[in-house]
């Protein structure tokens, strides 16, 4: 009527609910895109950062694909703000994967971030840097993760240890070493939270490693209730596997019962005498379930998989558990402390320790204790439905085992009626499998209530539950007989029609149950089965009819009554033949054959009349499956079944036979079936695979009992002998373990002051040796008694060698850059730090002369060449095209006799035709603005004919894009086409930067942390030079200075590099080349990224020296590449 | 991943938010969902569980409160992460906040039960049974050290307890000793079995005339304990089959809502007379007998009263601080209280 009324009041109610939602981020969920993103990212104020991501958030939540930001929000990592990180963070685990390039980016800010002083930051960092998954980065995620696994910071620790499994999770081969020794290392934290997130961590890394354990098995035990709940969850399971893999069974739990039930018998005596034990516990904690329990007991430690496929091929016993397999819960230390610490936690206040808990003592504890789970388990009942229901799966697996645990607790198992069915099956079912004489009528009474409850499916469910307690306790049968008959009688008097399916599924269920009632002793129920036949005509539900009616086929024969009546009863199934169902009709014939098959000569001619009366009356049926029955039973002769008039009674042997099959058919009475079948598969308790009944991804069985051996867990010597494979593993791979932990030492205290003394420190450069090995800082000390003789020592070895091959600094230079040290605040350290600058600086003059690159060779002429040869090196030379470009000298020599003509390399992949000038344009351009990064050549100036035996030379020069794989070119020649590969090489992929030591120093203190790699080789190139100039004696060369050479010489002549500084060493020990230290600086050609190298001699002069490679810089991937790459070249044999 | 981690994990999730947000729906989690998805980052990394402790992650992301919110309307800056991790993340109790500091130091107690109770259709006690929770609601300075006896503890059937809670002094003499959490927290949860009657009766009738259904149902006081039975309430679902119920009560009101489901709110017991409903049902046809018959689920609160019989014996705190404030209270509820009829 008045709709702006309607719009005033649209509009109030809109503001009303503005007003709640003030200060919530609701605006930014219901419109997330009404401004533009992109500037806020750019916005210098964090606020705006902050709402533009909140804006990104609320899109990725709807659903929409915001990963066109990635690299705007990527460089929002560096954000000082924490909650602009945190958001970063989101947003970047969310397209990681998606945008692996683009997410490479943000490494460096995480590093940067693992330095902070803030715990918070650094476990962030560690966190979201293990998140995205990327094969690339995880050598950088495994030294991150090394490093914050020894911070002093518990919540960074306990982040070290929850990115592990991440770091798992990327299956990379050369790195679970690494791993598992970290598991370890934080499985010996003393922290309890760190401990809990280790023992996830050992879960999902390595299950199988059980000896991590073992070295601190007692300590983890009892730290177990101080661990965190979760953790305590992973915790319990390892502990469990440990014990069962290191000692076995116990023999007086419940899992042993069985086994010696079954081995007493062909085991010697002293078995005999723990059966009885047995016996006894058995007798004191009430019957169990024998088959049973060793089911599940085998099932438990083979997986039921396993077990019951071995089943099929009847060798099921084949794993048998010999005795010593198993030890006593009484006496072992182990067991028992792993019974005592986890006794507590089944007080806990999660219901998943309390399950966990439980499934320990149930696997492990003696028989008579095992009850104290059980009080635990049954409060657990009293939550939601879901956990209800997976701790009702895990009790009826306890339950079937061993009912009188739960016998007197059956009350517990009473039905709500808010439960859901699941839950209420379940109750039902353990009801029926705990009930006792004693309590059954309890159960009963409520039984009865049970079937009045609208849920129908529930109702029927009851009916069967009483059938089974019948069967249970067959004292009880009578009377579940006569309720079920006179349930069966109140519900034909309702009229089902009305009530549809459920009712009739109840009459039926019922029916079911009375049969199966009948079938444990069939001779006490023949008035029942009468009974029933009775009802017949008021029971029109077609399941319940034909079970009626194969039940008289069935017990035809039995006691006297049944007899007599059969004639009644087929005369009137006959006569309603026509209006039955299909599966009455299908019993009926049946019953009537059986009938026929096994009765008396006096019924004989009625029952065939009938016979063939509704054989007749089948073979017109409309089902085909009647017809079918019907001609089957027609032609299976038999002497009852002989219709009348074939008087000629034939004894025919294949006559004989056919009557034998049609009794075994028909006229036996079916043999009793094996109450329980036995295709039960049983998983841990508290697994998922309980639960689903199948074993669920990750499901592992128990340890094969004593599996574990003790050698295994000879501590010291398992201990170093994972060090020593964990050394050998870090020689081998990128990045020193050894080296890690030096690392460690100096980064591991966040503490402001120290962290301050400590980039004081690395801005002096090499004198304080915090980064070397903690033994080496100690030596010198000690030996150098009188520092001034030393410095002369020094001085006068290398003034004898200055005219020849260096110069050294003058005296009052080195003692005016001793003096430049800044003061430290650590007496300690600068009085250290005083002492280890006892070192000369020299300066070699012509290595860079003698400087000769490494040659490849790219053709050889005798295998595939065609007589040409084609060697290359890489040149220093900057290339004068671009920046990006790696210039490489190739050599072209014919050695053939033939000239050789047209002669060009191109890309493999790139058109011949195209005119070489154009097309270098062409490509120049392309290669230089294109982002596409495939490694790219510049086409060369073809060479137009070679004479034999000239050699002509061509600069390359090529983008590599810092790939490291090999370049596949083609090389044409005389109109022939030869493929041939270009190694690159990381050390060319720099330029030579020339700087002076101070800025040298400089620019390292600014790459501190994790800008910086080291690595330890060995390098044995100057003996051979050494040993040269032994023999040439008028030039005795200073060893220091031959190493130096040697040293300087190797690295110019593999990487493009610039050599800043030499230092001497000054040691009292002339052979002793500790402390000679080189660096060389240089530049990443694409990105102009300052990259320097330091080089740390240690060891003797005649003997392969130690040396120790540092990189820093700051492009971390690139310089871990390069390192690796130096240290190669360094153990490389010099070819002079 | 044992499945009921999973589901406790859920458990707590949900607490956390409602406990965050005021409540748990769709549109709350809408209105604060960067909050949201920042509570679920610490909460769950890689499919194992982070930091579930309230406390921690209260320190680490502020919930949205009235004063954040103005602030934030006034500022412009609306940052809810703390910039510094949580003392209690490294402590050996995570549970407590570092260092808290109060002028009242003032401990309650409430012992909150609800009674479980299955009365089946002849009108016996099948079940009764008392689950109760201890609340405590600390306000204390420093690390308090504080120790709770009961007065019966023979009686609890069985316990379960918060962390903070040390078991083996526990296991020797059932005294509580603990350092509590700062605020509100649920320190222990117990169970009392067998208990021999319930505060009040229900007595359902159905009784059919001539083809007409009655129903009928009493409800009264058993026993006198001195207290108020608060807010009863009654809820019944209708057989499938009936068509109409025309009820009516002399107390309270009646409800019959769409599916079937009736509700009878009584409140307080009057004095003067006892509660009845009373009405006729009409079913789809005439029935001479009925093979479904309701279950009654009873609603009721009594302050002032555990019904269990537990009692609080005494609450002490080591090094005493100058004051310390000490309150207890009592709740009994309905939980599962079921009348078959």
């Amino acid at each position: 009527m008045f709709p702006q009324f309607g719009a005033t009041a649209d509009t109030l109610s809109k503001a009303s609910t503005m007003v709640f939602r003030i200060g919530t981020d609701a605006h930014l969920y219901d419109d997330p895109d009404d401004v533009s993103i992109a500037p806020l990212l750019d916005s210098k104020f964090d606020s705006e950062k902050c709402e533009a991501l909140k804006r990104l958030l609320a899109l990725i939540a709807q659903g929409i694909d915001v990963s066109n930001y990635f690299p705007q929000v990527v460089k929002n990592v560096a954000s000082q703000s924490l909650e602009v990180k945190k958001l970063v963070y989101l947003y970047l685990l969310h397209y990681a994967e998606k945008r692996p390039n683009e997410a490479l980016l943000s490494i460096n800010y995480f590093q940067k971030d693992l330095g902070d002083t803030n715990p918070l930051v650094r476990a962030w960092a560690l966190r979201t840097m293990a998140g995205i998954r990327l094969h690339v980065i995880a050598p950088l995620v495994l030294v991150a993760v090394g490093k914050c696994a020894r911070d002093p910071s518990v919540y960074v620790r306990k982040s070290a240890a929850n990115a592990l499994p991440k770091l798992h999770d990327l299956r990379q081969e050369e790195h679970a070493l690494a791993i598992e020794e970290i598991v370890g290392l934080l499985l010996n934290d003393h922290s309890p939270a760190v401990v809990g997130a280790a023992a996830a961590a050992f879960a999902s890394v390595c299950p199988y490693n059980l000896s991590l354990i073992g070295w601190n098995y007692t300590k983890l035990c009892e730290i177990l209730p101080d661990v965190e709940e979760w953790g305590q969850i992973a915790l319990i399971g390892i502990l469990l596997r440990y014990v069962i893999a290191r000692h076995g069974l116990v023999k007086e739990s419940i899992m042993f019962s069985l086994q010696c039930t079954e081995s007493s018998h062909s085991v010697k005596d002293g078995s005999y005498v723990d059966f009885g034990k047995v016996k006894e516990s058995t007798d004191m904690g009430g019957t169990c379930d024998y088959e049973f329990v060793n089911m599940v007991s085998r099932c438990y430690i083979e997986g039921p998989d396993e077990y019951l496929s071995r089943s099929s091929y009847a060798n099921r016993e084949s794993f048998e558990l010999t005795c010593e397999q198993f030890t006593s819960g009484k006496s072992n230390d182990d067991v028992k402390i792993l019974l005592y610490s986890t006794s507590p936690l089944l007080w806990s206040n999660n219901s998943a320790v309390v399950l966990a808990a439980a499934g320990v003592h149930w696997v492990m504890a003696p028989k008579e204790d095992v009850k104290r789970i059980i009080k635990p388990l049954l409060f657990l009942l009293r939550s939601s439905n879901a956990s209800k229901y997976v701790v009702l799966c895990n009790i009826q697996v306890f339950a079937k085992a061993m009912p009188s645990l739960f016998a007197p607790y059956y009350e517990d198992f009473f039905i709500c009626s808010s439960e859901s069915y699941q839950v209420k099956a379940l109750k039902l079912e353990i009801l029926s499998s705990i009930a006792t004489d004693s309590s059954i009528s309890s159960i009963f009474r409520e039984f009865q209530d049970y079937i009045r409850d609208p849920d129908r499916r529930f109702a029927a469910d009851t009916i069967a539950a009483i059938g089974l307690c019948a069967k249970r306790l067959p004292k009880m049968a009578h009377i579940c007989v006569d309720g079920l008959l006179a349930l069966t009688r109140e519900e034909f008097v309702t009229k089902d029609s009305e009530f549809g399916d459920q009712e009739a599924g109840i009459l039926t269920q019922a029916i079911i149950s009375i049969k199966s009632i009948i079938k444990e002793d069939p001779r006490s129920h023949d008035k029942v089965i009468i009974q029933l036949v009775r009802s017949l005509d008021s029971i029109k539900v077609p399941a319940a009819r034909a079970i009626i009616i194969w039940m008289v086929g069935e017990y035809n024969s039995l006691g006297e009554l049944i007899p007599r009546i059969l004639n009644t009863v087929l005369k009137y199934l006959a006569w309603c033949f026509t209006s039955e169902a299909l599966e009455t009709k299908l019993q009926i014939l049946n019953t009537v054959c059986k009938v026929l098959v096994s009765a008396s000569e006096e019924d004989l001619c009625t029952f065939k009349k009938i016979f063939s009366y509704l054989v007749e009356l089948a073979e017109c049926d409309l089902n085909y499956d009647v017809r079918d029955r019907s001609r089957f039973l027609k032609k299976l002769p038999s002497s009852n079944l002989v219709f009348i008039g074939q008087e000629e009674r034939t004894n025919d042997l294949p006559e004989k036979d056919l009557c034998v099959v049609a009794e075994c058919i028909l006229g036996r009475q079916t043999r009793k079936v094996k109450a329980e079948s036995f295709s039960y598969r049983f998983y841990l308790p508290g697994s998922l695979s309980q639960i689903v009944l199948h074993a669920a991804p990750g499901y592992e069985p128990l340890p094969k009992p004593c599996s574990l051996f003790v050698d295994d867990l000879n501590v010291p010597e398992g201990t170093s002998e994972i060090k020593k494979r964990m050394a050998e593993h870090s020689v081998t791979d990128d990045y020193g373990t050894s080296s890690d932990r030096s690392d460690d030492e100096s980064a591991s205290d966040y503490d402001s002051q120290r962290s301050i003394t400590e980039s004081s420190g690395s801005g002096r450069g090499d004198d304080s040796e915090f980064t070397s090995e903690g033994n080496d800082n100690a030596d010198p000390l000690i030996q150098i008694s009188d520092i001034s003789n030393a410095y002369e020592n020094q001085n006068g070895v290398s003034q004898s060698s200055a005219a020849n091959l260096g110069e050294l600094m003058s005296d009052r230079a080195l003692e005016s850059w001793l003096d430049e040290q800044p003061g430290s605040s650590n007496p300690g350290i600068s009085e250290q730090s005083d002492i280890r600058t006892s070192s000369a600086r020299i300066s070699l003059g012509d290595v860079e002369k003698r400087v000769k690159p490494k040659c490849y060779s790219l053709l050889d002429p005798a295998t595939s060449g065609n007589g040409l040869k084609v060697d290359y090196s890489f040149s220093s030379e900057i290339s004068s095209i671009s920046h990006l470009l790696v210039c490489i000298e190739a050599y072209f020599k014919n050695c053939s006799s033939e000239t050789i003509s047209e002669i060009t390399l191109v890309d493999e992949e790139s058109d011949r035709t195209l005119d070489a000038e154009e097309k270098a344009a062409d490509v120049n351009e392309s290669l230089l603005a294109s982002s596409n990064n495939v490694p790219t050549l510049v086409p060369m100036e073809s060479i137009a004919s070679l004479e034999p035996g000239q050699t002509s030379r061509r600069i390359l020069q090529v983008r590599f894009h810092h790939h490291l794989l090999p370049l596949k070119l083609a090389l044409y020649c005389d109109g022939k086409k030869l493929p041939i590969k270009l190694r690159p090489d990381i050390g060319y992929f720099v330029k030579p930067l020339p700087m002076d030591v101070e800025a040298f120093i400089n620019k390292e203190s600014r790459l501190p942390g994790m800008f910086e790699y080291t690595r330890s080789c060995a390098f044995t190139a100057h003996i051979e030079e050494l040993d040269k100039e032994n023999g040439d004696s008028l030039f005795v060369k200073d060893k220091f200075l031959a190493i130096c050479e040697s040293l300087a010489l190797k690295m110019l002549s593999n990487a493009n590099l610039c050599l800043v500084s030499v230092d001497m060493p000054v040691a009292a020990n002339l052979d002793d080349a500790s402390g000679l230290r080189l660096r060389f600086s240089s530049e990443i050609l694409s990105s102009s990224t300052p990259c320097l190298i330091t080089i740390t001699v240690e060891g003797k002069c005649s003997d392969p020296l130690n040396l120790s490679v540092k990189v820093n810089c700051e492009e971390t991937v690139f310089g871990l590449n390069l390192l690796s790459r130096i240290a190669n070249f360094l153990v490389e044999p010099t070819l002079f | 991943m044992p499945p009921l981690m999973g589901i406790e994990f859920l458990c707590r999730v949900s607490d956390v938010l409602s406990d965050y947000l005021g409540g748990l729906n769709e549109d709350v989690i809408k209105d604060n969902f960067v909050i949201v998805y920042e509570l679920l980052d610490e909460m769950i990394d890689n499919g194992f569980p982070l930091t579930t402790e309230p406390n921690i992650l209260r320190e680490m992301i502020a919930p949205p409160n009235i004063v954040s919110k103005v602030l934030s309307v006034v500022t412009g800056n609306s940052s809810n992460v703390s910039d510094t991790l949580p003392g209690a993340t490294g402590s050996c109790i995570p549970w407590r906040a570092a260092d808290p500091k109060y002028a009242n130091n003032e401990v309650y107690v409430d012992l909150v039960e609800e009674m479980d109770t299955v009365i089946n259709r002849d009108g016996v006690l099948v079940k009764c049974e008392i689950y109760g929770e201890v609340r405590v609601n600390s306000h204390l300075s420093g690390l308090p050290d504080l120790t709770l006896s009961f007065a019966n503890p023979s009686i609890l059937d069985d316990v379960r307890f918060h962390p903070c809670v040390r078991f083996r002094p526990w296991e020797s003499h059932q005294i509580l000793s603990f350092v509590p959490p700062d605020g509100e927290f649920k320190l222990m949860s117990y169970r009392v079995k067998k208990l021999k009657s319930t505060p009040i009766y229900v007595k359902p009738q159905l009784s059919s005339d001539a083809g007409k259904w009655c129903v009928n149902v009493l409800v009264g006081l058993r026993n006198d304990h001195g207290k108020t039975i608060d807010s009863i309430t009654l809820q019944f679902q209708l057989p499938p089959c009936v068509l109409s119920a025309d009820l009516t009560s002399n107390t309270g009101t009646v409800n019959v809502l769409g599916n079937k489901t009736c509700s009878w709110s009584i409140g307080r017991i009057p004095k003067d007379k006892t509660p009845s409903l009373s009405g006729t049902l009409e079913f789809e046809s005439e029935l001479e007998r009925l093979n479904v018959f309701p279950t009654f689920r009873v609603g009721f609160k009594i302050m002032g009263v555990a019904l269990s019989g537990v009692q609080i014996d005494k609450l002490d705190l080591k090094s005493t601080p100058s004051r310390l404030y000490k309150g207890f209270r009592a709740l009994t509820q309905a939980g599962e209280f079921e009348v078959r009829s």
